[in-house]
């Protein structure tokens, strides 16, 4: 099978063919791994902005934070858990011009992106793994030009420096721990973070400040290790093993219908979801009548019109159908096509949810034996 | 090609909707040079009325003399469009329906005489039939331009009904109902604000009018929940969607 390269050397991170990593530096065995001291990590976010523009999170309200440009005042916000968007924002916004048209002339394709590097600061390794799922999709059988330009102008420094909290379940979905897919991985163990380099890039990075970054001693490994026996404790005990199974058993299960009771379809959840990526298409004619443009924006599968088709027929036409659409889609259609769920289980859908859904409380229910 | 007869009226409304065609300050010249507007009584004297190919109606159908001017204004019109949450959904002087118009008489006129053969706020499409809807207190800019932009393109204006939330999370904003506990109606109201309001820390009034598929029976019982008092939620409900019976999904 064709290895899919995108137009630059800079790796998509995580497309892989037959389990064959693009980016042989990428390989687990070539990574290695330093330390930094936590009164050092100014100075090397600093260092990094020579790398391209910097973006980290940054507190906007109680608990809730959004990835911005990082100023002269370091963001690293180590209590975030979660930003309000997720990383997503970044590769394929909210409104995206695919082509301009014109009566005169025809269609021309939209410019893609060719700014500077992005670098994303504080991403949790679920995040790193949405980035990875999202390669899956809009690297796949039709590659995406929009989307490969800024993935390949994204570079991600991942963090792991927080306790988990009751709406987190990625170590439900396999996705707690991130052993590639980023540039570097900061890792909190105490005084240090332990850093390690998932990339050429990284490496770079770590080299234009290598006077703050220390070997790897025994008395690290052991905090490193001590830390996370710790955190194998702190997940709660959702359990998504055989959930599609389980969930294609249980399609008739009476737990739809009471879920789209509480349902806004406000359509929150896959807002922020850091792997939907469902979008609609239209085009804006320009007021000369002959020009226009033709526009990407996200589109949410429990809106009433998401399916409806020429003619109004609409093969999910309530509520029910589109909420049960929506766990099927990233817990079993997505496992049968790319092996694993597109949850990640960051918890974004969990908190941004109005109605206090909770999309743990469903996998419990639906694993319980009423139905 | 002819330029499209077009004709823009108003029922009992508070003329907002005219109002922003008057203020498309960007794109009147390009869409009144392309189109023949032949009756506009807010920017035009001496309108012409015998036939459109498309007309812009905004307000609510209340008043006897109301529903004879939309039926005229539908016989002479190829394409009718309702322009405005008052035209959509019967809006606000749809909001006190559940009173009797005697008893409004009664404290506005101090009779309770039939002074204007009204009865209760209806929507376009209870007395004619619609083309196509734009809702908004008033509509907004941006969709009423795409709105005649696709008329002149030969194309019915569509504008799925995405709910304000959709906005408020592209813009990051802090959800107000989740929390700060905050009377707002974005998960049951009608997008295309752009989360105005809630990106201003004021919770959604519902002005946009509902979504087709709405579950008010969720939301009531959510701001419930949330302690807001049953009578200041069905106030606010109805203030735009007069058709949400507060005594049936509460």
């Amino acid at each position: 099978m064709l290895v899919k390269r995108p137009p630059t050397d800079r790796p998509v991170f995580g497309q892989t063919t037959g389990g064959e990593h693009i980016n042989p530096s990428l390989q687990p065995d070539r990574a290695v791994s330093r330390i930094l001291r936590k009164k050092d990590m100014d100075a090397f976010l600093e260092s990094v902005k020579a790398f391209g523009s910097l973006y980290g999170p940054r507190q906007v309200g109680p608990n809730q934070y959004q990835l911005m440009p990082v100023g002269d005042v370091a963001p690293v916000s180590a209590e975030c858990r979660r930003t309000i968007l997720p990383p997503k924002k970044f590769l394929i916004p909210a409104r995206d011009d695919l082509c301009h048209f014109s009566a005169d002339t025809g269609y021309r394709a939209a410019e893609v992106y060719t700014g500077e590097r992005v670098i994303l600061f504080g991403l949790h390794a679920c995040d790193i793994h949405a980035l990875v799922t999202l390669d899956l999709v809009f690297n796949g059988k039709y590659p995406d030009p929009r989307y490969l330009a800024r993935r390949q102008a994204l570079a991600v420094i991942g963090f792991s420096g927080t306790a988990p909290d009751g709406n987190c379940f990625c170590h439900a979905m396999g996705t707690s721990h991130a052993d590639r897919g980023f540039d570097l991985f900061l890792t909190d163990i105490g005084d240090e973070y332990l850093v390690r380099i998932g990339s050429s890039l990284g490496d770079d990075m770590m080299r234009a400040r290598v006077d703050l970054f220390g070997q790897v001693e025994r008395e690290h490994i052991d905090a490193y290790k001590e830390r996370s026996d710790r955190r194998q404790t702190q997940f709660d005990d959702t359990v998504v093993e055989d959930l599609p199974q389980i969930l294609e058993l249980e399609h008739d299960s009476p737990i739809w219908r009471e879920l789209s009771e509480r349902c806004f379809g406000c359509g929150a959840c896959a807002a922020v979801c850091p792997t939907c990526y469902c979008y609609d298409v239209v085009d804006l004619v320009g007021t000369d009548g002959i020009t226009g443009r033709r526009v990407r924006q996200w589109d949410c599968c429990l809106f009433q019109n998401f399916a409806e088709m020429s003619g109004g027929f609409n093969p999910r036409p309530n509520r029910t159908d589109r909420i049960k659409h929506r766990y099927y889609h990233k817990q079993v259609h997505f496992v049968e096509r790319f092996g694993r769920p597109s949850c990640v289980g960051c918890g974004r859908c969990v908190e941004a949810c109005p109605a206090e859904i909770s999309l743990k409380d469903v996998i419990a229910a639906i694993r319980g034996r009423s139905g | 090609m002819a330029k499209p007869r077009v004709g823009i009226f108003g029922l009992t409304s508070c003329a907002g909707d005219q109002l922003v065609v008057v203020n498309l300050e960007d794109e009147l010249l390009d869409i009144v040079g392309a189109i023949d507007l032949r009756s506009f009584i807010m920017a035009a004297s001496h309108p012409v009325e015998d036939e459109f190919d498309v007309a812009l109606v905004e307000g609510s159908v209340v008043t006897g003399e109301d529903e004879e001017r939309v039926k005229d204004i539908r016989a002479k019109s190829k394409l009718l469009g309702a322009i405005g949450t008052c035209a959509v959904w019967g809006g606000i002087p749809g909001a006190l329906n559940h009173v009797g118009r005697n008893t409004l008489y009664q404290a506005v006129y101090g009779t309770e005489e039939d002074l204007f053969k009204a009865r209760e706020a209806r929507p376009l499409r209870d007395v004619v039939k619609v083309d196509f809807s734009l809702s908004g207190c008033p509509v907004e800019k941006h969709q009423l331009v795409q709105a005649l932009l696709s008329l002149l393109h030969g194309d019915l204006p569509s504008f799925p009904t995405v709910p304000v939330c959709q906005d408020c999370r592209f813009k990051e904003n802090v959800c107000l109902l989740k929390t700060k506990g905050q009377l707002c109606l974005g998960p049951v109201t009608a997008g295309g604000c752009l989360a105005r309001c809630p990106s201003h820390n004021i919770g959604c009034e519902g002005c946009h009018g509902p979504l087709d598929e709405v579950n008010f029976a969720a939301e009531a019982a959510l701001l419930e929940e949330k302690g807001l008092p049953r009578e200041r939620i069905a106030r606010v409900v109805r203030n735009f969607a007069h058709q949400a019976d507060l005594a049936r999904i509460m």
